[in-house]
C-alpha cells in the first residue's frame, strides 16, 4: 500500500478547532494536563467506522465555520454534535463515510445540538507526536488550535475494499438526557447535609464559560467550606469556589487545584456533559 | 502516620494528611510514594501529589476493604529517622524593577526596602513539594512570613516566562507566559520546562531550591546560554 503525505488546507478554522487523540498520560507529575478529545465516545465511533486504530487522532471542532480543502483522496466521517455539514456544497449526514477526492471542499455550518463535532480521517492525522500523544495543548505542541490558512497533514492511501458501513445510522440523542452520574469528591463530606441535598436535587444550567479546560455552571451554591491546600484534580473533578460557583474540570484541566473538590463525574457522563451547550440543563445523580 | 484514605471510585483513591505544609508530611508522602512504586507498580497508572495528599489512579479496581488493608500496610512502614537526601538547586533570579514590576508596590505594602525583599526571598531555602498549575510550575514551601501577600484581586493578563512571583503564602516561577494573580518580584533566565526531554524538569520533588540574585547583564548572558541549550544547572 502506497501512502502519500497530503494536507488539509483550512480556508476558515472554525471555532476551537484542534487535533486531539486520547490524551497525553504520564506527564501530569510535571504539571502537564492530559488533554485529548472532549468526547471520547464520538472519537471512538469515528475511528471504528473508518476501521482506524482506536487511538488515531481526529479533528475536534467546538463550533461552526470550518472550511477545508483536501489535497488528495481519503475517507472521512463526522460524528458528535449534530451540525450542518456540506461536502462540495451538498449537505451530508453524520456517520456517512465520505470518499473524499482531490480538491474536495468541506464546510461546517450550523451546530444544531451538541458542543463538539469530530472528523475522523483514514489513518488519523500526521501531526507531531509530543510525549506519546498528538493532542494539541499550548506550549506542549507547536500549535494549540487551528488558525486561518493552516494546513494539517494526513496520509492519502489507496484502499480497494469497501468501508465497514458506509451509512451507519447515528443516534444523535445519546447526549440528550441531563442526568450526570457522579461520585463523592474528597471534600463532599465537609458540606452540610442540607447543601448536599440541594446540590443533588437542583437542576443546573451550563453557563457561557465553556472551554476545553472547564465548564462552569450558572447557579451558585452558598457555602462556607474551608479552602484546601493545593491538591490533585482530574478531568471530571467538580470544584466549589468560595463564591459558590461550580466548576467542572474537563480534558485540558490543570493537574492540581485549590478549590474544594465536592464531586467527580463518572467517565461516560463526562462525554455526555462535554456535549452540553450553554443554556442546557443538567442534574447530578450519585 | 496520621493519614486517612478516601476512595473516589474503584480506580481513584486519595491519601490525606493533616492540613499543613511541612517537611515531615512531604517525607511521609515520598515514603508512601516509593512504597507504592515498589510494591504495587503494575496496578498503578499514575501517582500525583498535593501539599497534604497523594492521589493514585489505578489500573485495577479497588474496594473499600482493600483501602483499609493498604492503610494498615502503610502504617506498618518503618518510621524514617533523619532526613531525606535532597539536592539544593541554585536558580538565578534578576530582582530588578524592570523584571520585577511589583517590587515597588510590595515594598510599600510591607514597609520594607526592595533590598530587604530581595534578601528575604533569596536567603531562604525552599522545598519542592510537587509540580502543578502549569507544565513545570514548582509548588515551593518555605516563603518567609514577612513576604506573605494576598493575591491580586484581578490577575494580570500576562506574566512573562520566567517571572518570579509571590502569591498568598507561596512563591514560584512561571515556566511559560501565562495570566497570573501573583506579584512579580523578578525573573529567572533559565528554561524550567522542556517537553522534548524525557524528563522535562530538573529538580525532583523533595529537592530544595535557592534563588541566587544576579545582575541584569548576567541575566542576559544566562538567558542566551539557556536558549542555546548550553546552560547547566548547579546544585550543592
Amino acid at each position: 500500500m502506497i501512502k502519500t503525505p497530503a494536507y488539509i488546507h483550512f480556508i476558515q478554522p472554525g471555532l476551537l478547532s484542534s487535533i486531539q487523540d486520547l490524551g497525553r498520560f504520564g506527564m501530569a507529575v510535571y504539571g502537564v494536563p492530559y488533554s485529548g478529545v472532549m468526547d471520547r465516545f464520538s472519537m471512538t465511533q469515528a475511528n471504528y467506522l473508518l476501521q482506524n486504530q482506536f487511538f488515531d487522532s481526529v479533528l475536534e471542532m467546538g463550533g461552526p465555520g470550518a472550511k477545508m480543502v483536501f489535497e488528495l483522496a481519503t475517507r472521512v466521517v463526522f460524528v458528535g454534535a449534530d451540525a450542518d455539514i456540506y461536502w462540495n456544497e451538498k449537505p451530508v449526514k453524520a456517520g456517512k463515510i465520505l470518499e473524499i477526492q482531490e480538491d474536495d471542499l468541506i464546510h461546517i455550518r450550523k451546530f444544531r445540538k451538541g458542543q463538539w463535532l469530530y472528523m475522523g480521517i483514514q489513518g488519523g492525522f500526521e501531526s507531531e507526536i509530543v510525549a506519546e500523544s498528538r493532542s494539541w495543548y499550548p506550549d506542549i505542541t507547536p500549535q494549540s488550535k487551528i488558525e486561518k490558512s493552516d494546513s494539517v497533514c494526513y496520509l492519502s492511501e489507496e484502499r480497494f475494499y469497501p468501508a465497514l458501513s458506509s451509512h451507519a445510522k447515528m443516534n444523535l440523542n445519546w447526549f440528550k438526557h441531563g442526568e450526570i452520574k457522579v461520585y463523592k469528591g474528597p471534600e463532599w463530606d465537609q458540606l452540610p447535609k442540607l447543601t448536599q441535598n440541594r446540590i443533588m436535587k437542583k437542576s443546573f444550567t451550563i453557563s457561557t464559560l465553556v472551554n476545553r479546560m472547564a465548564y462552569q455552571l450558572e447557579e451558585t451554591i452558598e457555602n462556607e467550606v474551608e479552602p484546601i491546600l493545593t491538591a490533585p484534580v482530574y478531568p471530571g473533578t467538580v470544584q466549589l469556589t468560595p463564591n459558590g460557583n461550580l466548576i467542572i474540570l474537563m480534558r485540558d484541566a490543570q493537574v492540581t487545584g485549590g478549590y474544594p473538590r465536592i464531586l467527580h463525574v463518572e467517565n461516560n457522563s463526562l462525554n455526555i456533559l462535554s456535549q452540553k451547550r450553554p443554556g442546557d440543563k443538567i442534574n447530578f445523580s450519585i | 502516620m496520621n493519614i486517612r484514605i478516601f476512595r473516589i471510585h474503584s480506580k481513584l483513591i486519595e491519601l490525606v494528611w493533616p492540613k499543613e505544609i511541612s517537611h515531615d508530611i512531604l517525607h511521609e508522602q515520598l515514603q508512601v510514594r516509593s512504597f507504592f512504586e515498589n510494591e504495587y507498580a503494575e496496578g498503578i497508572r499514575e501517582i500525583r501529589m498535593g501539599f497534604n495528599t497523594v492521589s493514585l489512579k489505578l489500573r485495577i479496581e479497588i474496594s473499600e476493604e482493600d483501602c483499609g488493608d493498604i492503610l494498615e500496610e502503610i502504617n506498618q512502614l518503618p518510621k524514617i529517622i533523619g532526613t531525606f537526601a535532597s539536592k539544593i538547586w541554585k536558580i538565578p533570579v534578576c530582582y530588578c524593577a524592570e523584571l520585577g514590576r511589583d517590587l515597588e508596590k510590595l515594598s510599600q505594602i510591607h514597609d520594607i526596602s526592595i533590598e530587604e525583599i530581595k534578601k528575604l526571598h533569596s536567603e531562604t531555602i525552599y522545598t519542592l513539594h510537587f509540580y502543578g498549575f502549569l507544565p513545570g510550575f514548582m509548588y515551593l514551601g518555605g516563603l518567609d512570613q514577612k513576604l506573605y501577600t494576598p493575591r491580586k484581586k484581578t490577575p494580570d493578563r500576562s506574566m512573562p516566562r520566567g517571572t518570579v512571583a509571590i502569591g498568598g503564602q507561596q512563591t514560584g516561577i512561571y515556566p511559560a507566559e501565562s495570566p497570573g494573580g501573583w506579584h512579580a518580584i523578578g525573573q529567572c533566565p533559565v528554561r524550567l520546562f522542556d517537553i522534548s526531554k524525557e524528563r522535562p524538569v530538573i529538580p525532583a520533588v523533595g529537592d530544595k531550591i535557592k534563588f541566587e540574585p544576579i545582575t541584569r547583564e548576567v541575566f542576559e548572558d544566562i538567558q542566551q546560554l539557556s536558549r542555546q541549550g548550553l546552560y547547566s544547572w548547579h546544585h550543592d
